[in-house]
């Protein structure tokens, strides 16, 4: 008797341990977080719920990247459309999952999707090695007809790098350049004048050298914030056509142009014109070199406007009303126009394939709510994001210092250019961020570092053939 | 009840759950990445074979064995810094005959934080201009150091924090070891006027060569799949100076989908931790004698 018993509460247990291990391999693939249960279909139906007047109840899960303070208008108006997106599907209730911008790019989404367990809307960037990637393997849902029936497919003004086949699979959320903010303070006290030309902006870094102020503010421990300005020197350099020409393999990262844009960049970093350290100090590190007046200059984009604002709770209150902004100075013998600006529209929503019927409601009308004239106009006053949607143009007008040169900078712009990582696939993207690491740790030369991407480049667009 | 210990069935009810975990996380795992290492890979699209390719590609790339290099650094760092220095002050806290208790918990603190915690916070002791190693040495008028921005330093800096992190977890080990030693030994020694140092070199040290040996090999495994502390503090940088094979496989294959070429790595670095630590047993470890006292 003693013995059954034994054996039979055994088995129970052995029994129970394997039903548990498996629920959990169940859950953890079927649902992106284990605190987002799948939409409640299980629920047994209670007489309240068979009254047809109320819905059924259903989560979705949003991830977004607007962490932290420096996110906080931005995050305003996610709350906003979410909140009236819930008012237009009855039962839905958006499942926030914020995650850090270059987390959720280049480890938690690619990740996700190679598990095939992404959430039903997320923060997307385009381009091959992003957007257009995971399209290809089909696991974005297509939004073409989505915007047929909403009638704003023609509203935007570049989608380009969210299409796959003529499909739409992404939709950028505003648009951003990349040019010189700096301190109007700094540079009144030591008599200097916003340059316009490459030898100003270098006699500029040497007078600010001089008086033991760091000429730009940098923060090169993750590789994207060094190369804004190396994308830019391209383009200055090489013209603005040059990283059209990488994407498509018709031009060459070591060309002459484009290695003395690289050279041009080890010899500032060789001067001593970034932060000391920059190797290890991040993003936000550098923002703040910025703001406590330790460096006069910062090359960023205009998403960093905001931040200067007077506004209580802005990051960089601090010098709100002391902010300068203008396009990169030009290059003497530069080839190409020298006036174009970085204009990137390539940040903004993708949404997942696997959807079910609410779900889809629910994205319809996120994608309603938010792209809208009365956000894209509201994002441009309050953060300082430039619109991606076409919007009218009497509305464009701010009162905020930075925005307004920010503005008249890109209206003296007749040509714009693309950030080159927009275009590449990650692997040759990896490799210049490899790259210009080892360039500013003084571990290889522009040449070795830009024969070292072509050779990526080449090998990539072999493969792709 | 001596008839249920009898039946081999109960046996197999109490060691299959752990089975099936240990075949589902362990043996399942391993052989699909061995399936995958011999593919190309981007776990998007379906896996094409591709023979050797991804292992040849390995051995001819350079950040790889950096990589490696990086871990045998780890390797040296602990065997010869931070083992002799923790049987140091495992000796020195067996000595001290007030607030011992005081000391193994302090000791100890670190190896129960979590390695993200212990990254930002030895990030602040590093900051270049505010942290705390920069300020000392301003005192004294010396040049900043960029501890995790340099490529020289940041190896080091890491090493140091790592060590910070483990040292009381084997301290604990050791001095469990020595505190349990009979008394009546040390004492007869002291009787022949044997010295303190004597006493620890001739006597404690040979007697618990056992947990040594055992510290050494934990301290060579934790040192081949170290890779939350470098994620954290540096994530490879600067300039791939402080990548390790964990982390260097983990990037290649999260950040650029190459799933096929991570796989491959991981069998490598399994191999290469299985070589490792066999050597030190056939070398080391079978040497040293048990004592019976």
């Amino acid at each position: 008797m003693k013995r059954k018993l034994i054996l039979v509460i055994s088995a129970m247990l052995l029994f129970s341990t394997i039903l548990a291990a498996c629920g959990g391999t169940d859950k953890s693939a079927s649902s992106p977080s284990s605190s987002a249960p799948a939409p409640s279909f299980s629920a047994s139906p209670s007489p309240s719920e068979s009254e047809p007047a109320k819905a059924e109840k259903f989560d979705i899960s949003l991830r977004h990247i607007q962490v932290g303070q420096a996110q906080q208008f931005r995050k305003a108006i996610l709350d906003e459309v979410v909140k009236r997106a819930e008012a237009e599907v009855p039962g839905a209730n958006f499942e926030y999952d914020a995650v850090e911008d270059s987390v959720n790019r280049w480890t938690k989404l690619p990740a996700e999707m190679a598990a095939g367990n992404p959430p039903k809307i997320f923060d997307l960037f385009g381009g091959p090695g992003d957007g257009q990637k995971y399209a290809k393997a089909g696991k974005l849902l297509d939004l073409t007809p989505i915007l047929d029936e909403l009638g704003i497919k023609d509203k935007f003004t570049d989608f380009s790098t969210f299409v796959i086949d003529g499909k739409v699979y992404g939709l950028p959320i505003g648009a951003s350049s990349e040019g010189l903010f700096y301190n109007t303070e700094i540079f009144t006290q030591y008599g200097i004048n916003p340059p316009k030309t490459l030898e100003e902006l270098e006699a500029a870094a040497e007078t600010l050298k001089k008086n033991g102020i760091t000429p730009f503010a940098m923060g090169s421990s993750a590789a994207w914030v060094p190369l804004m300005m190396v994308n830019t020197m391209m383009a200055r350099y090489a013209g603005p056509d040059i990283q059209a020409g990488l994407g498509n393999g018709t031009r060459k990262w070591n060309e002459p142009e484009v290695v003395a844009a690289f050279a041009k960049y080890e010899e500032w970093v060789k001067k001593g014109y970034f932060t000391k350290g920059e190797l290890g100090i991040d993003y936000a590190g550098q923002t703040d070199q910025f703001i406590t007046g330790k460096a006069g200059m910062l090359f960023d984009g205009t998403w960093r406007a905001s931040s200067f604002k007077a506004d209580g709770d802005a990051i960089g209150k601090a010098l709100a009303g002391k902010v300068g902004y203008i396009a990169f100075p030009s290059v003497t013998g530069g080839k190409g126009d020298q006036t174009a600006v970085n204009y990137n529209q390539n940040n903004g929503y993708g949404f997942s394939a696997d959807v079910n019927g609410n779900e889809l409601k629910a994205i319809k009308a996120f994608i309603k709510n938010m792209y809208t004239d009365e956000f894209q106009i509201r994002g441009f006053k309050e953060d300082g994001v430039l619109p991606s949607m076409k919007v009218p143009a009497d509305q464009l007008t701010s009162d905020d210092p930075v925005i307004s040169k920010i503005l008249e900078a890109n209206k003296a712009a007749t040509t714009v250019f693309p950030h080159f990582d927009s275009l590449v696939v990650s692997k040759v993207n990896g490799e210049v961020e490899k790259q210009i690491q080892l360039l500013i740790a003084s571990k290889a030369t522009a040449q070795q570092v830009t024969d070292a991407i072509q050779k990526v480049s080449e090998a990539e667009l072999a493969a792709a053939k | 009840m001596k008839n249920t210990m009898k039946n081999p069935a109960v046996y197999w009810a109490f060691v299959l759950p752990s089975l099936a975990l240990y075949f589902l996380f362990f043996i399942y795992t391993l052989l699909t990445s061995v399936g995958y290492g011999f593919t190309d890979w981007n776990a998007l699209e379906p896996a094409r074979y591709t023979g050797l390719a991804n292992f040849r590609q390995a051995f001819a790339d350079s950040d790889f064995w950096v990589a490696v290099k990086n871990n045998l650094y780890f390797i040296l760092f602990s065997v010869f810094l931070q083992v002799p220095l923790i049987l140091f002050f495992s000796l020195l806290i067996s000595g001290v005959k007030r607030l011992q208790g005081l000391y193994k918990t302090t000791v100890f603190m670190p190896s129960i934080l979590s390695t993200s915690i212990i990254g930002i916070l030895w990030g602040f002791l590093y900051h270049p201009n505010d942290g705390l190693f920069n300020k000392v040495l301003e005192l004294f008028g010396a040049e900043p150091i960029m501890w995790l921005g340099d490529t020289k330093w940041a190896m080091v800096s890491i090493l140091i924090t790592n060590a910070w992190q483990w040292m009381g977890f084997y301290i604990v080990l050791i001095l469990a070891a020595i505190i349990s030693l009979p008394k009546e030994i040390n004492e007869a020694a002291a009787i022949d006027g044997a010295s303190g140092f004597q006493r620890a070199a001739r006597i404690t040290v040979p007697l618990i060569m056992p947990i040594i040996s055992v510290v050494i090999m934990l301290s060579i495994a934790g040192a081949m799949r170290v890779v939350d502390i470098v994620l954290v503090m540096t994530n490879g940088g600067p300039a791939g100076a402080t990548e390790v094979m964990a982390s260097y496989m983990v990037n290649q294959g999260t950040r650029y989908g190459e799933y096929g070429y991570a796989m491959a790595l991981s069998i490598l670095i399994f191999a290469i931790a299985l070589l490792l630590t066999a050597l030190y047993q056939i070398t080391f470890a079978r040497k040293i004698e048990r004592i019976d006292y």
